[in-house]
């Protein structure tokens, strides 16, 4: 869940009086766009892309224009542009006009978690508007501080003395940037990163800090995100149809935690715990329709209709369903089995049945119980089954899961819809 | 408070060795004891450790207790008040839902001042409670452990605190020994010991560490306290990607890592452990080479390149933890803590590859599973048929459900419109077998139900005939036969199939039409014999032979109709009946969709199917021999269920073109959910007498719930859009509803209707009183508010008549009706034709000729549209009854005094 770009920045950063550069949005008319070189002389023409898109810049996506013709030419390029960035694509839909600062200095500053000293941390340099990365650690501050206490003025100032920026920075800065952290805590963000942000000059000489790009991504788990009402579709790109119904059902008890790897593979593992699911995304790779963590003792009913809406995405492209997961310690094996059985069978029966195997490695309560229900399902719709214990290494369940999708590309699929009464094994 | 914390620390850390961790003298205070995991959880923990939990807390449980194995643990509103009752503690564990964490914390570190260890086993806590959790924590000397974590353990000290380590059976992983564990994975701390053992090495302290953003306690704490723990010769962490904690650390001992994840880096998103998110910098492979370069290693350890130094090894795949682990320690010198215990490889415990031919490395042979599951795993195949656990079932059914966005109901996934397109005898065990029956299954049904619809001779007529002439409504009558058919009256038919499913459950038999099935192996002694025959009172009864005849020329098939046969005794109709039930329940029992109890009672069901279609027809018309003069031998050799049903409610067998109509009607009407009144009807008359002693459960008595909870609003309103059409029709001289090619104008019809309904209703408004009321037929209050509005049930069976080439005047009038009240202004839109005007005008179709031409009254009709409910709804009553019977307890759909309100 992130967002960059100004034109969502601007808003946010509005909540807690820090200033931003001027921002029109893609429905701006010719009028507005003129009105805006007008009065700033230069502005930016920035693609608008869902979700966390970095380096745009570099990509030659950021447009400028300090007439409106040019302004509207850089508007046709980059209204729909593609911009790959390692190995996502992304497609811009829209642009955001953004009015220039002059600046002498550009600041790079963000907070977020640090876990070499699990608190808050500012990271700041006045040498900003480049790659944090390019510059030396000496011009760099990371200072972590007390989440209680919050981000304080004494915190912004002592970093920068360190840093020996230059006297004219530093007193807006302690001004302005504490603000920030009511922002990134109080609505739920866990990473907040500005940069650049540019000292305009003001009558007097005075600098004012100006946000001038923005980033953030949000805590899904934090409840606080719903105060800025932030319109939905802001993070449609980050979930598929299926995650979204799926993720509707994400509480925290039985964690359901669900997103799609591969839309065309031929496994559909259902797996249990953090851990389970590392492993098993790891060996299948991109065998793996789903990577997934159902553990957390969902009751029966959420289990079936996680189970269900999996079922309906997924199972017909599916070679084998391969329930995977260590001993548990409290998730009851019975309970999860059943409700995702009785998904199967309601699945076959409204849809019909499709070609499957299924193969299942699980340790935990209720387990013979859950394997005894699962596998009466299975006979019950014909399919072939192996239920391993845990007394097998999970890594083995794995790699026998992939074996089993590996013959059923290759006639196994065909056997099993000829058992089952099917014409085509497709 | 700020207690002084380890020496050398640029921050707060207590735990001074693991040993410390989880010791006999913490005392532990649990909030939110009451929760749906720690209900579970807490009392196991409670009785390894040794009784260690001194209370819990549940705002507004104050007073109650969690039962445990080694005493009750005391309820309190929180904290201050289980410190006031006199407990003290040093260790809380917080099972709160997230938004509760950060505050629980706070009540714990202020409330008491001897807290020094706090487990947070609630995952999904936002970071922002997190960071504050960790100031907290800081600011007043406390360790924290997780959160999104399953606790700690010590195998030494038989103490566990927090989540679920070990699981249910603590002590098949939590072995004493010699290795610590720390996992970012809770699972995977167990299976991790679990993997230990087959190596011979057992564990010291085991810590779930979590992994969340902040993992409160890290690796680098865990280093602190495994190297001060004389105990712990080793260490296995089980690490993820994302986060610095395990940059730089020394360990001083051996330790072997297991660092997973590396596909990970492709992804964009965590599942489930929300921390393990790499940046730059602390993806897997950044962590692998952390640990490599900390023990002096120049790669992975796999089994076929074996990379170990003194001081550890890395591995990427948990399975290779005790090999890694027991070449590092033999480097060391250092032995094993007990003998091997099994080993890791491949070891199915259950398997079935229907019939499949596969590979060899696939087809592994099903091994014995250790104790105890090897003992479950046998009697889970002894068992016979399907175990369903209890539960309360008041307002809630595992037979039927009904799709609030469609209205359309399935029993047992099969939703009532296709249930519409199938024979009756097709569905008439649906409820019962799970499965739509095969022909065979048919042929079965048809001849059970046939023997049974004769009642002459039967005191049941006597009661029907009573209530008949007493004025009662066709459910009332129905209900007086079927009491009459207590469980004296099927009781040998009911022992008969409990013998049969005894005598065949292990003999290999799978599919009862097998004609090649050996019965020789099959036991028979005279008990047996006894069972089947024929009694004194029953020998002249002809409908056993009748039966036996009719179903082998029909060319039925069934094992345990030879079975009986073979015997060489006259047979009584209670031992062909209940070969017949075990013949349609054989398959679903053995594949364990239904319960032996399903099967037993089948037989029941089956003749009260029978009587209860009987019921119908008036005494005279039932004769030794013959039923409406229809010879038994016809009956018995070539009626289906539907034809006895059209029979009793018409007075003749349906033709070719009745049947299909008839056939719909029965699908449509069978069930409306668990809600429907008649279905709490029978949940409720099932709940009274107790599905827990199921013996003593009376299906007879269920069904007469059933009938009971029917009438004139439910069940008897069919009729009211039968007097709708009737008022229309009933001067237009049409003579065959079916014919498409009338000379009735239907459009004026309806027109000259709407403009006169709209009339009515403008004047009912002028002068402020009554308007005419909702017309039956038309609009749905869920299939409302577009333009033109569908009922998706009247759409789906219209479309089928108009495939079939089917034609009935009277939907054709509804369609016109509904676009003539709106194009005159009566309705907003146009309304949905709903499906109880399909039902009206199918089944006024059906009796118009009788109707028109006087052998029918308009009372007649109604009775003939409530009677057809009844026969539909009796299916869908016997789905309630026998899920009630299987899964409900006792008394369970009763409502709590306190949801019940008095009205004056």
């Amino acid at each position: 869940m992130q967002i960059t770009g100004m034109l969502h920045g601007n808003r946010l950063l509005k909540y807690v009086g820090f200033p931003t550069t001027e921002v029109l949005g893609p429905a701006a008319s010719e009028d507005e766009i003129r009105d805006l070189i007008d009065r700033h002389g230069l502005i930016f023409i920035k693609p608008l892309f869902k979700g966390g898109v970095g380096k745009k810049g570099k990509a030659g996506l950021i447009g400028k224009a300090t007439d409106l013709e040019t302004a509207l030419a850089e508007k046709e390029r980059l209204y729909f542009v593609e911009h790959r960035h390692g190995n996502t694509v992304a497609k811009a839909n829209g642009v955001s006009f953004e009015a220039g600062v002059p600046a002498e200095h550009e600041v790079y500053f963000s907070i977020t978690d640090d876990t070499r000293y699990r608190a808050p941390t500012i990271t700041l340099t006045h040498r900003g508007g480049v790659d944090i990365e390019e510059l030396p650690k000496s011009d760099i501050a990371t200072v972590p501080f007390e989440a209680l206490t919050g981000l304080k003025a004494f915190v912004v100032a002592n970093a920068l003395s360190d840093l020996k920026a230059p006297k004219e920075v530093i007193s807006p800065l302690v001004q302005q940037l504490p603000k920030l952290w009511e922002l990134a805590h109080n609505y739920g963000m866990t990473m907040l990163e500005l940069n650049p942000i540019r000292m305009r000059p003001g009558p007097g000489g005075r600098l004012t800090p100006v946000a001038c790009d923005f980033k953030c991504e949000f805590d899904r788990d934090d409840p606080r995100v719903a105060r800025l009402d932030l319109p939905g579709h802001l993070f449609a790109s980050d979930v598929s149809a299926f995650e979204q119904e799926v993720n509707q059902l994400r509480t925290h008890q039985g964690q359901s935690d669900v997103f799609v790897i591969n839309e065309r593979g031929t496994i559909l593992a259902p797996t249990f715990g953090g851990g389970a699911n590392s492993l098993v995304t790891e060996v299948l790779g991109d065998s793996a329709i789903i990577s997934s963590d159902f553990g957390g003792n969902p009751p029966y009913e959420k289990m079936k209709s996680v189970a269900a809406i999996c079922y309906r995405h997924f199972l017909k492209q599916a070679n084998v369903l391969f329930i995977i997961g260590g001993k548990s310690n409290n998730t009851d094996i019975y309970e999860t089995f059943r409700g995702m059985g009785d998904a199967l069978r309601e699945h076959f029966s409204e849809h019909g049945p499709t070609p499957l195997f299924v193969v299942v490695g699980r340790g935990g309560p209720n387990l013979v119980r859950g394997m005894g229900s699962l596998a009466e399902t299975c006979d019950a719709l014909g399919l072939p089954y192996r239920f391993f214990g845990f007394d097998s290494a999970i890594s083995e369940v794995v790699a026998y899961a992939k074996r089993v999708d590996a013959w059923m590309s290759t006639g196994g699929r065909a056997q099993v819809a000829g058992r089952l009464g099917l014409d085509s094994a497709a | 408070m700020n207690r002084k914390g380890l020496d050398g620390l640029p921050y707060y850390l207590g735990v001074r060795s693991l040993g410390d961790m989880a010791t006999k003298d913490d005392r532990v205070a649990v909030l939110n004891i009451m929760g749906g995991e720690s209900r579970q959880v807490t009392p196991v923990s409670h009785a390894f450790s040794g009784g260690n939990i001194a209370f819990g807390t549940s705002p507004g449980r104050s007073g109650q207790q969690l039962k445990t194995p080694c005493g009750n643990i005391p309820v309190y509103n929180d904290v201050r008040e289980g410190i006031d009752a006199g407990h003290r503690f040093n260790t809380g564990v917080v099972y709160l839902p997230p938004a509760g964490v950060r505050d629980g914390v706070a009540e714990l570190i202020r409330v008491n001042p001897d807290v020094n260890k706090i487990i947070i086993i609630t995952e999904k806590v936002a970071v922002h409670d997190a960071r504050e959790v960790r100031a907290i924590a800081q600011a007043n000397s406390v360790d924290i452990i997780g959160g999104n974590c399953l606790g700690v353990a010590d195998s030494w000290n038989r103490v566990r605190i927090g989540g679920a380590l070990g699981g249910d059976k603590p002590d098949e992983s939590l072995l004493k020994g010699s290795i610590a564990i720390f996992s970012n994975s809770g699972g995977f701390t167990t299976t991790i010991a679990l993997y230990l053992a087959t190596e011979g090495w057992g564990t010291t302290t085991l810590i779930s560490s979590g992994k969340d953003v902040y993992i409160h306690y890290s690796a680098r704490d865990f280093a602190h306290a495994f190297a001060n723990d004389e105990r712990s010769k080793a260490a296995v962490l089980y690490i993820e990607p994302g986060g610095y904690y395990e940059q730089n650390l020394d360990f001083r001992k051996p330790v072997v890592a297991c660092v997973v994840g590396r596909w990970k880096t492709k992804l964009t998103r965590a599942v489930g452990h929300a921390g393990a998110m790499a940046g730059t910098g602390d993806r897997a492979e950044d962590k692998e080479r952390w640990f490599m370069e900390a023990f002096g290693v120049d790669g992975l350890f796999t089994p076929d390149n074996p990379r170990v130094s003194r001081k550890g090894a890395v591995v990427t795949n948990i399975a290779d933890i005790p090999a890694a682990l027991s070449a590092v320690m033999k480097l060391n010198d250092i032995a094993s803590d007990f003998e091997t215990r099994g080993s890791l490889s491949l070891k199915a415990w259950i398997a079935n590859d229907q019939g499949l031919d596969l590979p060899d490395d696939l087809a592994l042979a099903p091994v014995t599973a250790p104790d105890p599951y090897a003992e479950q795993i046998t009697s889970l195949g002894s068992q016979i048929g399907a175990a369903v656990p209890r539960q309360t079932m008041k307002d809630r059914s595992g037979a039927s459900v009904m799709d609030a966005t469609t209205q359309v109901t399935s029993v047992h996934g099969h939703s009532v419109l296709n249930l519409a397109l199938e024979p009756m005898e097709a569905v008439f065990a649906l409820p019962l077998v799970q499965q739509i029956a095969t022909e065979n299954d048919g042929v079965m049904l048809d001849v059970a139900v046939a023997a049974e619809v004769n009642l002459v001779g039967d005191p049941v007529l006597v009661a029907t005939d009573a209530a008949r002439e007493a004025g009662n409504a066709p459910n009332t009558i129905m209900s007086a036969a079927v009491s009459i058919i207590g469980p004296n009256r099927v009781e040998r038919a009911m022992s008969c199939a409990r013998i049969l499913i005894d005598r065949f459950a292990y003999s290999g038999l799978s599919d009862a039409r097998d004609e090649e099935f050996d019965l020789s192996a099959i036991e028979i002694d005279d008990a047996v014999k006894a069972h089947f025959r024929a009694s004194e009172e029953d020998a002249d009864d002809p409908r056993a032979d009748a039966m036996l005849k009719a179903i082998h020329e029909r060319g039925g098939r069934s094992v345990f109709l030879r079975f009986i046969e073979s015997l060489g005794v006259p047979l009584s109709r209670d031992a062909v009946l209940a070969a017949i039930s075990t013949t349609i329940a054989w398959a679903p029992l053995m594949q364990k969709r239904i319960s032996r109890l399903t099967a037993e009672t089948l037989p029941w069901y089956l003749r009260l199917y029978g009587v209860m279609i009987g019921s119908v027809i008036p005494s005279e018309h039932h004769e030794h021999g013959a039923l409406c003069g229809i010879p038994r031998k016809e009956r018995f050799g070539t009626w289906t269920v539907a034809d006895l049903a059209f029979l009793a409610l018409t007075g003749k067998k349906p033709s070719q073109a009745e049947a299909r109509p008839f056939q719909v009607l029965i699908g449509l009407l069978i069930s409306n959910g668990p809600g429907a009144i008649s279905a709490q009807g029978a949940k409720g008359a099932v709940a009274a007498d107790g599905p827990q002693t199921p013996d003593r459960v009376q299906i007879n008595k269920a069904m007469a719930g059933f009938l009971t909870h029917t009438g004139f609003a439910h069940g008897g309103n069919g009729f009211e859009g039968i007097a709708f059409l009737l008022d229309q029709f009933r001067d237009t001289g049409l003579t065959d509803p079916t014919d498409p090619n009338h000379d009735i104008d239907l459009k004026s019809m309806a027109r000259d209707f709407a403009r006169a309904y709209l009339q009515a209703k403008r004047k009912a408004k002028a002068s402020g009183q009554d308007g005419p009321g909702a017309l039956p037929g038309i609009h749905h209050p869920v299939f409302k508010g577009k333009p033109v509005n569908y009922d998706p049930r009247e759409r789906f069976i219209a479309e089928d008549m108009e495939t079939r080439g089917e034609y009935n005047i009277f939907h054709a009038f509804y369609c016109e009706l509904a676009q003539a009240l709106f194009d005159v202004g009566a309705s907003p839109s146009v309304f949905c034709v709903n499906v109880d005007a399909v039902i009206a005008a199918l089944l006024l179709a059906l009796l118009w000729k009788d109707y028109n031409e006087g052998r029918l009254s308009d009372s007649d009709l109604e009775a003939a549209a409530f009677t057809l409910f009844l026969f539909s709804r009796m299916i869908g009553a016997a789905a309630e009854i026998d899920d009630h019977l299987n899964r409900g307890r006792n008394m369970d759909t009763r409502t709590p005094a306190s949801a019940c309100q008095f009205v004056s």
